[in-house]
C-alpha cells in the first residue's frame, strides 16, 4: 500500500490524541504519560500521528505541499510506534504504516533530507551508515577467536551490526556477544569484514531499494555460508531481518534471533550459568525494535467491506493488526531476573507503550538534540523508579543514553545486556 | 486572512519564538476534529491563521488586548477533542492552546475541591484527588477530556448525574479572561477565603460564564477553576490494576474487581416503569454514586471491528427490551456497616419493585468492567462505525416525560435502522438522574452513523433534523443541546430558530455576548454570534 491508500486511515482519524500518550490504562505517574517524543518536544499537534494524517490529507487533496517544514514534521520522528499502539486500542488505523509510506513517497519524489544524504551515501559506498570504510568493519573482532562464516562452516552467524562494528566504545560488548555464546558451546561464526548493514534504518528513512539491494545481498551470504540461524545483538538489525525483510517478501531463510532471546534459552537449558551475585537496582529499557517494532509481521491481502445492513468497516478475510503485543519482552527481563542478588525495578512505561531511546527513524543522525533530549527523558524515568542503571538490548539506545547522561552530567549508569551477563557469568 | 509581519511579531514577543507558528503545513493539523463531515460537509474546516501557546494568565491578558486593538479573533481550546474545538469563525483567528497550563493548583480536602489550569484531564484529577479520598463525579475519556473544558464551557452531562450535573453547579471559584483582557474572578476566586464559592452577590456569573451548556471557548478564556468534588473511599484508581491474559491486546486490559468500599450491581425489573420507579427512589434516599437507568456498557472492547463483528455473530439472541428496564447501581461507604446498609436498603427497594438480580449483566468481572467505564473513563472509541452522535433530550424533563417519549423516538428511529443507515450501538435510552433525580432526569439515546458513508451521513442529518428540529412532530425542548453540545447545525441557526420559542433568548444571549466583547474577537463558532448574517435574517423573516 503507498501513502494515498491511507484515505481511509487520514480520514478516520478522530484527533482524540491518544496518539500522543501511553494507553491510559496503564498510567502508573502522571509524569510519565507522554508515549510520542516528537509530540512531547515540538508541542504542536502536527508532529504527532494525529497531526501526521491532516498533513498527508491536505497533500492528497492538493491543499498543500511538501515543503522543508512538511520534511521536517516527518521526519523529526522516532518512527518508534508508539503512537500506533495507543491509537489502535480504539481505531482500526495504522499510523505507523502510513508514515513509512509517506517517507517513501518523499523520497521516491526527490523530496529528501540534506541531514540523510551523507548517512545514504556512506550506505551506498561503503556498505554502512556509520560513515566509515567498509575495509574497518569487521576491526572490533581482532584478535578474537572465532570462525569467519565466509571461510568455515558454522551453524550460527553472529551479526554484530553497524553500531557495534563501527562505535568502538562498544567493541567490547560486541566481543563479551560472541564469547558468551562460545561460551555455551554455540557453534558461532561471524562475517567480520564481509558483513553489510541490514539496510533497516535506510528503509525507515524512505529508502526503499537500499533495503531491497542489503536484503538480497544477506540472503545470498547466508545461503552460500550455510548457516541455520542468525543471532544479532542489535535490536534494529533484529526487526529488519526478523519483520521489515518479511515485510517486504524478502525471505532470508535462517532463524532469527535477539541475542537476549538465544541466551534465555542457553539459560534455561543450562549451558550458560549467572553464578556471580551483583547488587545493583536496575531498570531495563524495551527497545522498540525488540519490542513493539519486532513483533513479525503479519501479511493481510484483503479487501475492506461492510455487512450488509450494518456499518462496521470489515476486513475479508479478517485483518490481524499488530498491536505489539507480540514483541521480545519477556527474554531480557528473565535473564535479569535470573542474576542473583540483582535488584529488577520496572519503569512507568514498559513493552509496547514503552518510551523511545531517541535513536530511531534517522534522528540520532539528523536532529542529535532531539535524541539526547529523548534519551534523557528515559534516563529521568529510570531515576524516578530508583534504578542505579539502566540496561537495554540495543547498541544505539545505549549509545543515546550515554550521550544524553554526559551532556546533562548524569550518573545513572547505562548497561547493555551483553554486560550485565558478562558480570555474572 | 493571514496575520500580518508586525501582528505576529507582537504575538510572538508575548509567548516567545517556540511557543507560536504560523507555518501552513502546521495549521493544516488544526483544521479537523471528529464530527466536522457531519458538521461541515469535509473533514476540513478553515485552519487557523496561527497557534499560539500561552504559559500563563499575564501572556493570554496581553493577547486578547491586542486582539482587541486588531480585529484578530481568538479562541482557546484545551484538549481539542470537542466539535468545533480548533474552529474558528474567520481565517484571521488565532488559536490559543493551553497546553502549558497544565497544573493542579491545589487540592482543599476541607472544603472538597480542587483548583486547576486548563490541561489538568478528568483522569488526572482523579488519581490526584482518589490520594486524598475524594472524586471528580464523573468519568474523563482517558486523557482527552480537560475539567476545565467540561465544567465551564461545554455541556457537560454525566453517566449518572447523581452528584451535581450539567448545570455548571461544579463550577466554583473561576479565573475569567474577558474578552476584552480584563479579569473576572468569579465568587471567592483569588480571595483569601479561597476558591468555595464560584457566586458572588448579585447575579450569578457563572449563568453567565457557561449558562445552560457553555460558550464553547465564545466567553474569553478561563484559566483556572475550582471545581467540587465528592467522596472516595477506596484507593487511588491508577493503583489498581487493569488485567489482560498473556497475548491479549491492551484493549483486554480492565479492572477484574470492584474496588473496596464500593459495590456494582443489576438490577432488572419487569417493565421499564418499574425500573424508572426503584432509580427514583434509590437516588432520591441518595443511597447510591451512581444510578444509570438502561446505560448498560461497560467499555469492554474486542481488539478490532473483525473480531467485534465475530463475536457479535457468536452472541446468543438477546431479549432486547431487558436492558431497558435494567438499571446498574454502584454504592460505596466509608465504612463496612455503611456500605452494607446501603447495599440492603438498595435491595429492599429492587424487592419493593419486583426487581431481580440477572446472571447476565451481573458476573462480577463483568461488574468491574462497568465500574471502571462508568466511574473513571470511558475511554475514546468511534472505531465501529466512524462517528456517533448522542441525541440528549431535554437535561430538564421529568422522569415521565422520558418514559413517554422513549416509544415515539424509538419509532422514527426505526426507518433508519431498516435502511442500515444509522445504528444504535447501546440498548436504548439513558435516563439519568438530575441531582438524585430531585431535578428530574435527562435522557439519551447514542447513535452511530458512518461519515464517509454519504447515505448514512445523509441519513444522520434528516435523524436529527426530524428529531431535533422546532418544527418537527416531537416539539421537543432541548435548545442548546443541538448547538452546544453537538455541533450538528449551524450555530446562527440554531439560535434563530429555537430562540423565539424560549422568550428570546438568543436576544438576550447576544445582549450579553456584545456587552462583553464590545470588539467582537472572542470567536463564535460555537456560541452566539454578534448579529446575525443579512441573508440569513430575510430567510426567517
Amino acid at each position: 500500500m503507498n501513502w494515498e491508500n491511507y484515505e481511509h486511515d487520514m480520514i478516520r482519524c478522530t484527533r482524540c490524541s491518544y496518539c500522543k500518550y501511553i494507553p491510559w490504562r496503564f498510567i502508573k505517574n502522571f509524569n510519565f504519560i507522554e508515549g510520542c517524543p516528537s509530540a512531547a518536544r515540538y508541542h504542536w499537534h502536527a508532529y504527532a500521528s494525529g497531526g501526521k494524517f491532516n498533513m498527508g490529507y491536505s497533500l492528497l487533496k492538493g491543499k498543500s505541499s511538501i515543503d522543508d517544514t512538511f520534511l521536517d514534521v516527518l521526519y523529526k520522528c522516532m518512527m518508534d510506534g508508539s503512537c500506533d499502539i495507543s491509537c489502535k486500542v480504539g481505531n482500526d488505523i495504522e499510523p505507523l504504516q502510513y508514515m513509512q509510506e509517506l517517507r517513501i513517497k518523499c523520497v521516491d519524489e526527490g523530496q529528501m533530507m540534506p541531514q540523510h544524504q551523507p548517512f545514504i551515501r556512506s550506505l551506498r559506498q561503503e556498505d554502512n551508515m556509520m560513515l566509515k570504510p567498509r575495509a574497518e568493519r569487521g576491526n572490533w573482532a581482532d584478535g578474537l577467536n572465532v570462525k569467519r562464516a565466509a571461510e568455515e562452516k558454522t551453524e550460527v552467524l553472529y551479526h554484530a551490526g553497524c553500531r557495534y562494528s563501527y562505535d568502538k566504545e562498544f567493541w567490547p560488548i560486541a566481543r563479551a556477544g560472541v564469547t558468551l555464546l562460545q561460551k555455551a558451546g554455540v557453534d558461532v561464526g561471524i562475517m567480520g569484514e564481509e558483513e553489510a548493514c541490514c539496510g533497516g534504518r535506510a528503509y525507515e528513512l524512505g529508502y526503499v531499494t537500499e533495503m531491497d539491494k542489503f536484503a538480497e545481498h544477506q540472503m545470498e551470504t547466508f545461503r552460500t555460508a550455510g548457516i541455520k540461524a542468525l543471532v544479532t545483538p542489535c535490536a534494529d538489525c533484529y526487526a529488519t531481518y526478523k519483520v521489515l525483510y518479511d515485510k517486504v517478501g524478502k525471505k532470508l531463510g535462517v532463524e532469527v534471533y535477539h541475542i537476549t532471546q538465544y541466551l534465555e534459552k542457553l539459560i534455561r537449558e543450562g549451558r550458560l550459568l549467572l553464578k556471580k551475585s551483583l547488587p545493583l537496582k536496575v531498570t531495563y529499557h524495551d527497545p522498540c525494535h525488540l519490542g513493539r517494532l519486532g513483533e513479525p509481521w503479519i501479511h493481510w491481502n484483503g479487501k475492506e467491506y461492510k455487512p450488509k445492513g450494518g456499518l462496521m468497516w470489515l476486513h475479508d478475510p479478517p485483518k490481524k493488526y499488530r498491536r505489539g503485543i507480540n514483541g521480545v519482552y519477556d527474554p531480557p527481563r528473565n535473564i535479569i531476573k535470573s542474576i542473583p542478588g540483582l535488584d529488577f525495578v520496572e519503569m512507568y512505561r514498559i513493552r509496547e507503550y514503552a518510551w523511545c531511546c531517541g535513536a530511531g527513524g534517522g534522528v540520532i543522525d539528523s536532529y542529535p538534540d532531539f535524541a539526547k533530549w529523548t534519551g534523557a527523558e528515559r534516563l529521568r524515568e529510570a531515576k524516578a523508579v530508583g534504578a542505579e542503571a539502566i540496561v537495554s538490548a540495543c547498541p544505539w539506545c545505549k549509545r543515546v543514553f550515554l550521550d544524553a547522561a554526559a551532556k546533562n552530567g548524569d550518573k545513572i549508569e547505562v548497561l547493555d545486556i551483553i554486560e550485565l551477563i558478562q558480570q555474572t557469568v | 486572512m493571514k496575520l500580518t509581519k508586525e501582528e505576529y511579531k507582537v504575538l510572538e514577543d508575548i509567548v516567545g519564538p517556540e511557543y507560536i507558528t504560523q507555518e501552513p503545513v502546521i495549521m493544516e493539523s488544526y483544521n479537523q476534529i471528529w464530527g466536522n463531515k457531519l458538521a461541515f460537509g469535509d473533514k476540513r474546516h478553515n485552519p487557523p491563521a496561527a497557534v499560539l501557546l500561552p504559559a500563563n494568565v499575564a501572556e493570554i491578558q496581553m493577547i486578547v488586548r491586542y486582539c482587541n486593538k486588531t480585529g484578530i479573533l481568538f479562541k482557546a481550546s484545551a484538549r481539542a477533542f470537542e466539535y468545533v474545538a480548533t474552529k474558528l469563525a474567520s481565517e484571521r483567528g488565532i488559536l490559543l492552546e493551553l497546553k502549558r497550563m497544565n497544573k493542579i493548583l491545589e487540592i482543599d480536602v476541607k472544603n472538597m475541591h480542587a483548583v486547576v489550569e486548563p490541561f489538568v484531564t478528568v483522569w488526572e484529577l482523579q488519581n490526584a484527588a482518589g490520594k486524598v479520598g475524594l472524586y471528580t463525579g464523573k468519568p474523563g475519556v482517558g486523557y482527552t477530556a480537560s475539567v476545565i473544558s467540561l465544567a465551564c464551557c461545554h455541556q457537560e452531562m454525566t453517566i449518572s448525574q447523581l452528584y451535581t450535573s450539567g448545570y455548571g453547579r461544579n463550577v466554583l471559584g473561576c479565573e475569567w479572561v474577558l474578552p476584552t483582557g480584563e479579569i473576572l474572578y468569579l465568587g471567592t476566586a483569588g480571595r483569601e477565603e479561597g476558591w468555595f464559592s464560584g457566586d458572588g452577590p448579585g447575579f450569578s456569573l457563572r449563568g453567565i460564564l457557561r449558562g445552560r451548556a457553555g460558550a464553547n471557548g465564545g466567553n474569553g478564556v478561563i484559566t483556572k477553576c475550582a471545581v467540587k468534588l465528592y467522596p472516595w473511599y477506596a484507593s487511588t484508581p491508577m493503583t489498581y490494576e487493569m488485567k489482560r491474559q498473556p497475548g491479549e491486546a491492551i484493549s483486554a486490559a480492565m479492572l477484574e474487581k470492584v474496588p473496596e468500599n464500593y459495590h456494582v450491581v443489576v438490577l432488572t425489573f419487569p417493565d421499564t416503569e418499574k425500573m424508572m420507579k426503584a432509580s427514583t427512589e434509590i437516588g432520591q434516599a441518595e443511597l447510591a454514586c451512581i444510578v444509570a437507568p438502561a446505560y448498560l456498557a461497560n467499555g469492554v472492547m474486542e481488539e478490532g471491528n473483525d473480531e467485534q463483528y465475530a463475536k457479535m455473530k457468536d452472541m446468543k439472541p438477546q431479549d432486547p427490551t431487558k436492558a431497558v428496564r435494567s438499571v446498574p447501581v454502584f454504592v460505596n461507604g466509608h465504612s463496612t456497616r455503611e456500605l452494607e446498609y446501603r447495599k440492603k436498603a438498595v435491595m429492599a427497594v429492587m424487592k419493593k419493585w419486583n426487581g431481580y438480580l440477572d446472571p447476565e449483566y451481573n458476573d462480577p468481572r463483568e461488574l468491574a468492567h462497568r465500574f471502571q467505564y462508568q466511574m473513571w473513563s470511558v475511554g475514546t472509541s468511534m472505531r465501529p462505525t466512524g462517528d456517533f452522535m448522542v441525541s440528549i433530550q431535554g437535561a430538564d424533563g421529568s422522569t415521565e416525560m422520558h418514559l413517554n417519549y422513549r416509544p415515539v423516538e424509538f419509532d422514527a428511529f426505526k426507518p433508519f435502522v431498516s435502511r442500515g443507515s444509522i445504528v444504535q450501538p447501546n440498548m436504548g435510552m439513558s435516563y439519568r438522574p438530575m441531582e438524585h433525580y430531585s431535578l428530574g432526569s435527562s435522557g439519551g439515546i447514542a447513535t452511530g452513523y458512518d461519515p464517509w458513508d454519504p447515505d448514512s451521513l445523509a441519513a444522520a442529518r434528516e435523524y436529527m433534523d426530524l428529531v431535533y428540529d422546532v418544527n418537527s412532530p416531537f416539539k421537543r425542548f432541548s435548545y442548546t443541546n443541538r448547538g452546544a453540545m453537538m455541533q450538528v447545525e449551524d450555530i446562527e441557526h440554531i439560535h434563530q430558530r429555537w430562540g423565539p420559542i424560549y422568550d428570546n433568548a438568543d436576544v438576550w444571549l447576544q445582549k450579553v455576548r456584545n456587552m462583553l466583547d464590545p470588539n467582537r474577537v472572542a470567536d463564535w463558532s460555537g456560541y452566539i454570534p454578534p448579529e446575525y448574517a443579512k441573508e440569513d435574517k430575510k430567510a426567517e423573516s
